[in-house]
């Protein structure tokens, strides 16, 4: 039986790996909503991002927190320029289906180029405070892991305060609840949804800084993130925000406690276990509704 | 009529020329390792022709066939260490099994479509991987398994060119199941789902029935070739079997080719395989050959979501100014395109005439 | 009805235009071969496949120097048998398939004199199985686990001093030899699930275990882990007075600041590879003094091969060998000793059986000291066990080796 301290320390963990993967599904639920598309290169972006960071740290010893006043916007007009460009062009009939393929090759390409540009190896930031922590309630917490935590919790209620709040949110939410009808009320509904694709992958450029502050990265470790990340959109209702959220901490908590008794290894087969049972008891999620049943 | 003969004939001719070419190739390979290459490029098409019973027929895109065939692998590798069955035996009682696993897999998988459907598949992959990484005291996790040889004391030129003439047959078996579902009533109830499966439900066609059963066909081909691999390769390891990067291949191969054809992931495999190999001579020690194939991919899906094969037939059919093709060629997203852009008396036309 | 006959030669004559590209293809592969004739002025041509690309990739790139730091010397020297010796490498992209195809290709198609070995006990068990059918000798510098051993292979040579289950041997007789009540109690033990780095780690288990040491954690992690969080957590709950890592370089580097986060503070620390990796220090903040590490290989050995490997590589390479490095040029050098001694280098199976029988045999002197095998191809010497001292790494095990005196308890990090 574990100690009370180690549980303890666990759900810590738990919050706080959770709280990532919130701010990550949350963008991976915008694509999916403003477009019906299922983003496979999201967490290839989000690789990129903290390579990018990681570079910056190298060559010009800047903190990784400063690149994110390059890398959001980068990734914001990557997002629209993706958007207008690539997934525009697909057939409105197999759009969900294309759209996949298409990004799964996006993040193949991307992949490829961090390999050519950086190696296979495994990088890490180097920071003076890596090793710090501080103490909580018997617990210890990594003072880059409660950064990395408080920059995915200011994304993500900057991201619910502009949907709503915001007049360009309210034309978000409305393009995503009914495309037609946001139409019809004069929404521009094609620059919307681009505008959405940029917010999504501006997540990315967020969480890839947060990851590259405490973990390894490597060019082929987005494979690691996507089938956690696409579980927890499915589990929460494709399309809903909160309901990824939810997913995504209740999730991440119980991967961090089953590690106490089970491998790493197995620990990590919760979300496709949650995934499938979703799928079998309640195939539009538990948090979503609408959107999920008619796709 | 008499026109009609002639070409069948023709075809006749042109099929038995392939076959005895595809038959004498290992006798003709300068070395072992041309067979070798064969025998990858064979299984590589054996692949995506599985791959296609549910792609082409039903349109779900599934990412996700890597796992049956690691599957297949493993699953035969341990019927032949764990349950000591002959090689063959256990080949085949694999694919059975997995036959039997698709069912529930398909019944979770296609009571959800699109996005739903897609990511299934990938998570299929990604638990089967972390289970059989984990499971080390059954499956060898990463230590991997060696799956003992079918024909021991056979030289290894010899074992090369044998399995060379099973992948092949493996291959016929496949191309053939293709072409009788492609001619018969389930066949067309299943390419009614793939152009519309809201209307071909409220026509009567049992859709999620037909789905199903193509769906485990098509797992029990990838089973077959997954373990006919297994028998051929000898060493398995759960990272390599369990790759979201095979099934990715299995689909840019299959649509490279084009779906909706008997031979187009036949054709698919046959240049995905060779545009990778060239890569790798080409760029060598570089990553770059994930850069070619998500470039190739990208292409495809974006320029020519058909294939290869129609594009070109399309292409071909703008010089004879006969472009028009049987509506089972031809997407539901096509003819609303061309409803939207044209007079609608061609569309009907076209119905009339099938 | 046209239409359909239409469709349908369509694809016998796709059908025909596949075949047919069947053959171009393999035509196109095939080219031609390199060292067929086999007279006094042809170099030797070795084949070798490495993960030049892909998760192996970083040390694989160390292999592939190492060989050629022993094709440049051994040219220099004036070769092999009075021939040039011409490497031809191939990668393999970390990917077991094509590492079999690799070496498929240099052995059948490129017709190679010799052999050496890829990098990764993964990738090493199927390529071994190629050479052995083909009836070539296969020395390799990085399959260390105990399964490369069980295979039945007769062809199969490791080129470094001890397999991976080896690798702490002198630090577990070190601790059992402590008294009682000094000797650390509890041992918690995490390793990558990975054939080698299991090894090393169970290989101490089994040891220590045996002599009464009690483990009180004992974690495996996937490759591909980057958080490492939760295990560290699990260690530092156990108290355990000693903690083993059977790791490679960048987990390595994670686990223990996970461990420093988590402010845990063993009596003894080992981990495998990365504490002698040259990053290593900067990478754990320099908090490195007391920690362990095994290692086959050290700059500073004084046997005679080894300074002069050491200063040619240096001067092609911009710095000094590491591990890796050494067990490549090791592979080199034990191969060439037994082509020197055979005087013969080809495919020609009377050749390659005189060069395996020769190995069974022999002693082979190294960079890594004298070498020689037991039937199934495992070396028979011990690994050297280092520990960081006054910053810098030294060997403290065994005594007759040794630079420093081994620290214990070790410092807080």
């Amino acid at each position: 039986m574990p100690s009370a301290s180690l549980v303890f320390q666990s759900v810590v963990l738990g919050v706080l790996l959770g709280g990532l993967y919130a701010l990550l599904a949350a963008g991976l639920t915008l694509y999916f909503g403003v477009m019906r598309v299922v983003m496979i290169a999201h967490s290839a972006f989000l690789i990129l991002a903290a390579y990018l960071a990681w570079y910056a740290h190298r060559e010009i010893g800047v903190d990784p927190l400063l690149t994110l006043f390059v890398t959001v916007p980068l990734f914001f007009a990557a997002g629209v320029v993706m958007q207008r460009l690539l997934l525009t062009r697909l057939r409105p009939a197999t759009l969900t289906m294309m759209s996949v393929l298409l990004t799964f090759s996006v993040a193949l390409v991307i992949e490829g180029l961090l390999g050519y540009a950086f190696s296979g190896t495994q990088r890490r930031i180097r920071l003076g405070y890596s090793s710090a922590s501080i103490e909580f309630f018997g617990a210890r917490i990594a003072v880059v892991k409660l950064i990395a935590f408080g920059m995915a919790a200011l994304a993500l209620l900057g991201l619910y305060v502009l949907m709503k709040r915001s007049r360009f949110g309210q034309a978000l939410r409305a393009t995503i609840q009914h495309p037609d009808a946001a139409r019809l009320l004069g929404i521009d509904t094609d620059r919307i949804a681009g505008y959405g694709f940029g917010l999504g992958l501006a997540t990315a450029a967020v969480g890839g800084t947060a990851l590259s502050l405490d973990t390894t990265i490597y060019p082929s470790l987005h494979w690691h993130w996507i089938g956690p990340l696409m579980a927890i959109i499915v589990v929460g209702g494709l399309g809903s925000v909160p309901g990824a959220a939810i997913a995504a901490m209740t999730l991440g908590m119980l991967q961090s406690l089953l590690q106490l008794e089970l491998s790493t290894t197995w620990a990590q087969t919760v979300f496709y276990v949650a995934l499938f049972a979703t799928l079998a008891v309640r195939p539009q999620g538990f948090f979503g509704g609408r959107l999920a049943q008619r796709f | 009529m008499r026109s009609g003969s002639d070409t069948r004939w023709l075809r006749l001719g042109v099929l038995l020329v392939a076959v005895a070419l595809a038959l004498s190739f290992p006798s003709m390979a300068p070395s072992p390792y041309e067979i070798t290459v064969g025998i990858a490029i064979l299984n590589y098409a054996v692949l995506s022709t599985s791959w296609n019973f549910v792609g082409g027929f039903t349109g779900y895109i599934s990412l996700g066939h890597g796992a049956f065939a690691g599957l297949g692998a493993y699953g035969t590798g341990l019927l032949v260490t764990k349950a000591e069955l002959p090689p063959f035996a256990a080949l085949f009682a694999a694919a059975a099994v997995v036959a039997a696993l698709a069912v529930p897999v398909g019944y979770a998988a296609l009571r959800v479509r699109g996005a739903s459907f897609v990511i299934v598949s990938i998570a299929l992959v990604l638990i089967l991987l972390l289970v059989f990484q984990s499971w080390a005291s059954l499956t060898g996790g990463s230590r991997g398994l060696v799956v003992p040889r079918p024909f021991p004391g056979m030289l290894r030129s010899e074992h090369h060119r044998t399995f060379y003439f099973l992948f092949l047959a493996l291959l016929a078996v496949a191309l053939l199941v293709w072409w009788v579902i492609d001619r018969s009533r389930f066949g067309m109830g299943l390419k009614a789902i793939r152009e519309d499966e809201d209307k071909a439900q409220s026509l009567g066609t049992p859709t999620f029935t037909y789905k199903l059963v193509v769906f485990v066909v098509s797992a029990t081909f990838t089973a077959l070739a997954g373990g006919l691999y297994a028998l051929w390769f000898g060493d398995l390891d759960p990272v390599f079997q369990f790759s979201i990067l095979s099934g990715a291949y299995m689909v840019l191969m299959a649509l490279l080719g084009g779906v909706r054809n008997l031979y187009g992931p036949l054709l698919g495999a046959l240049v995905v395989g060779y545009a990778l190999e060239y890569a790798k001579v080409e760029f060598g020690d570089t990553p770059l050959h994930l850069v070619v194939a998500g470039l190739l991919l990208g292409v495809v899906v974006t320029f020519m979501p058909d294939g290869v094969i129609p594009a070109a037939t399309a292409l071909l059919g703008r010089f004879r100014r006969t472009g028009e093709t049987s509506i089972r060629e031809v997407t539901a997203a096509e003819l609303r395109e061309r409803r939207e852009e044209n007079d609608t008396t061609e569309v009907s036309s076209e119905r009339s005439s099938t | 009805m046209s239409r359909t006959h239409r469709t349908r030669r369509t694809h016998g004559g796709i059908a025909a235009g596949t075949l047919a590209l069947v053959l171009v293809t393999s035509g196109c592969i095939s080219g031609s071969g390199s060292g067929s004739g086999d007279s006094a002025d042809d170099p030797i041509v070795i084949g070798v496949s490495l993960p030049l690309t892909g998760d192996f990739s970083e040390p694989g790139k160390g292999v592939e120097r190492g060989y050629k730091a022993w094709a440049k010397i051994v040219n220099d020297n004036g070769g092999l048998l009075g021939r040039k010796v011409e490497l031809k490498i191939l990668d393999d992209q970390s990917n077991a398939d094509r590492v079999v195809s690799d070496y498929e290709q240099l052995i059948g198609r490129d017709e190679v004199d010799l052999v050496f070995g890829p990098f990764s006990t993964r990738l090493v068990v199927p390529s071994a199985r190629v050479a052995e059918e083909y009836g070539m000798l296969f020395v390799e510098p990085a399959g260390a686990a105990p399964e490369v051993f069980q295979q039945g292979f007769k062809n199969l040579f490791y080129a470094a001093p001890a397999v991976a289950n080896d690798h702490y041997n002198h630090l577990a007789e070190y601790i059992l030899a402590m008294p009682e009540g000094d000797r650390p109690k509890t041992v918690a033990y995490a390793a990558m699930d990975d054939p080698f780095a299991q090894g090393t780690a169970n290989g101490l288990k089994d040891k220590l275990e045996k002599g009464g040491v009690k483990t009180v954690a004992d974690e495996v992690y996937p490759p591909n882990t980057t958080d490492f969080g939760n295990i560290a957590a699990k260690i530092a709950d156990s108290k355990a007075d000693m903690v083993v890592g059977g790791t490679q370089y960048q987990d390595g580097v994670n686990l223990i600041v996970a461990l420093q986060q988590l402010d845990y503070q063993p009596k003894m620390a080992a981990f495998s590879t990365a504490p002698t990796e040259p990053e290593f220090a900067k990478a754990i903040g320099n908090k490195t003094e007391g920690i362990l590490a095994p290692t086959g290989y050290t700059q500073k050995a004084d046997y005679p091969s080894n300074k002069e490997f050491v200063e040619k590589y240096t001067e092609q390479f911009g710095k000094a060998p590491e591990e890796d490095e050494a067990n490549a040029y090791t592979t080199g050098q034990v191969v060439a000793a037994a082509v020197e001694a055979a005087k013969c280098a080809s495919q020609d199976p009377d050749c390659q059986k005189k060069l395996v029988e020769w190995l069974r045999g022999n002693t082979v002197e190294t960079v890594v000291g004298p070498l020689k095998w037991d039937d199934k191809g495992r070396p028979q010497s011990a690994h050297m066990i280092q520990q960081w001292v006054g910053g810098q790494i030294q060997i403290v095990l065994p005594d007759a080796q040794k630079e420093a005196d081994l620290i214990y308890p070790k410092p807080k990090w």
